[in-house]
């Protein structure tokens, strides 16, 4: 990703939250929700550095502080609606009949027991509450900048 | 007989159906039980859930385990995203009591027990390794004339390595896999590389993602490769719709077929691209399928002639 974003660069997270500055405050939203853990970088590490687990252990603290792109909590919005992160559409109905497959998948889609299943365990997790739509308050940063790209945000910052 | 039961994920279902009815095509032919994990849901994915919350990740995930625990089988998936996600639970769950105790709590609320029973695979591992590349090549009917770009995608490799999974080092079982088709397994530029859809990357910042993928593209068409063939549906997603985005956004002109392994298999076992799903890709298909049933022809004639 480093090579797409310029001003993505890892090893400044990693060292923020080394020295105790919070990586996830606002300098690096939304750039620590841009790893693709593709694990090239760890892969590379001559010292085995666990350093995918590290982002996703920052991202998760600031997800825990109400810190999230709206794209990602659409996404776990969805999980929690359907128990499905891409639930079936109507297009894919249409397809999976054409196929000879039923036309609802045999997953919690076809079962409403199973989706309340998922349903209660995702409330007992308390991830409902996580990722409601109320918590998008505090850090108005991460609506403006969410879809900018890393260098668009650092030229407004420098401008 | 085996009866592994096969967890679909959210994106070979609900939007590359073709990648589910290929797996069934392919398992039934070469005489291998597969059944339908009933009632699983989202694994959750690793890029998103993961990170959000590691609680709710190991338990929705434990659930999709536990589904599966009351069966002879291990669980196998098409997809390098719930591989990774279930098999990467399984592990934790198995190792930490503690972390086990915690998930079971939950999963005592809707009736169940995470036991730690079962494995997790991968239908390309486990292809190769419990199936083998020579019980594969006796299966093949119709042996493809076709340059193949294999994209093995993060996912598979990872887990594997975390495993110490012998052939997860320099790997060259999914190439192996598709030369057991007739196909040929091309060399290109950064074959190892991410598609750029992992980790949530593509919903968060889709133009940059799309780069990583355009890349790979670029090197694949020139290495003359007619396809593309990943493990994993997101991977396909993004090397299919990605592709049409690309060419849309960037004003380019890509036009590489993507299939899954499961879809290239079940052409050379003699199923028509249609009841693959080939045909349902969001790029044009049509060329390549000529292609593939004018070399099914060509290669009728000659056994005929001979
Ligand atoms: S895993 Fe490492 S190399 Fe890959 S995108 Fe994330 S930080 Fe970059």
């Amino acid at each position: 990703m480093a090579e797409q974003e310029q001003a993505y660069k890892i090893r400044r997270f990693l060292q923020l939250e080394k020295i105790g500055q919070n990586s996830e405050g606002q300098m690096n939203i939304p750039f620590i929700f841009y790893c693709t853990t593709c694990y090239k970088c760890q892969d590379n590490c001559p010292q085995g550095v666990k350093i995918v687990d590290a982002v996703l252990a920052i991202r998760e603290a600031a997800v825990h502080h109400g810190t999230m792109l709206p794209s990602h909590k659409k996404v776990a919005q969805m999980l929690i609606a359907s128990g499905h992160a891409v639930p079936v559409n109507e297009e894919a109905k249409k397809r999976r009949l054409q196929l000879g497959l039923s036309e609802l998948p045999p997953t919690v889609a076809s079962s409403k027991d199973q989706l309340a299943e998922v349903k209660l365990l995702v409330h007992l997790s308390g991830f409902d509450k996580l990722v409601a739509e109320k918590n998008e308050y505090n850090l108005p940063m991460v609506k403006s900048t969410a879809f900018k790209t890393c260098d668009q945000v650092l030229a407004e910052g420098k401008a | 007989m085996s009866e592994l039961s096969l967890f679909l994920g959210c994106v070979a279902p609900n939007r590359y159906p073709g990648i589910e009815a290929a797996t069934k095509k392919v398992f039934s032919k070469l005489g291998i039980g597969l059944v339908d994990l009933e009632g699983a849901s989202c694994c959750p994915a690793p890029g998103v859930f993961k990170s959000f919350d590691k609680l709710t990740w190991l338990t929705l995930a434990s659930r999709n385990i536990t589904l599966s625990e009351s069966k002879k089988d291990d669980i196998l998936t098409v997809c390098n995203g719930c591989f990774s996600t279930l098999k990467d639970v399984n592990d934790i769950l198995k190792e930490d009591v503690n972390l086990k105790k915690d998930v079971n709590l939950k999963l005592a609320e809707v009736g169940r027990e995470f036991k730690g029973t079962q494995d997790v695979r991968h239908v390309i591992e486990y292809l190769y390794q419990d199936v083998g590349t020579d019980k594969i090549r006796d299966a093949i009917t119709k042996p493809l004339n076709l340059k193949v770009a294999v994209h093995y995608g993060c996912h598979l490799i990872q887990p594997l390595k975390e495993s110490h999974v012998e052939i997860a080092e320099n790997p060259t079982f999914f190439d192996e896999l598709v030369e057991a088709t007739g196909a040929t397994s091309v060399d290109y530029e950064d074959k190892i590389s991410c598609c750029g859809a992992g980790g949530g990357a593509r919903t968060a910042i889709l133009d940059s993602t799309l780069k990583m993928a355009e890349k790979k593209l670029q090197h694949m068409t020139e290495a003359g490769a007619d396809c593309v063939v990943n493990a994993c549906p997101f991977c396909h997603l993004q090397f299919d719709a990605g592709q049409a985005e690309i060419n849309q956004k960037f004003g380019k002109n890509y036009h590489l077929p993507a299939l899954h392994y499961m879809q290239l298999l079940g052409l050379a076992m003699g199923f028509s691209p249609e009841e693959l799903g080939i045909s349902l890709n969001a790029m044009d298909t049509t060329k390549f399928i000529e292609k593939v049933k004018m070399d099914t022809l060509k290669s009728k004639i000659c056994i005929t002639a001979n």
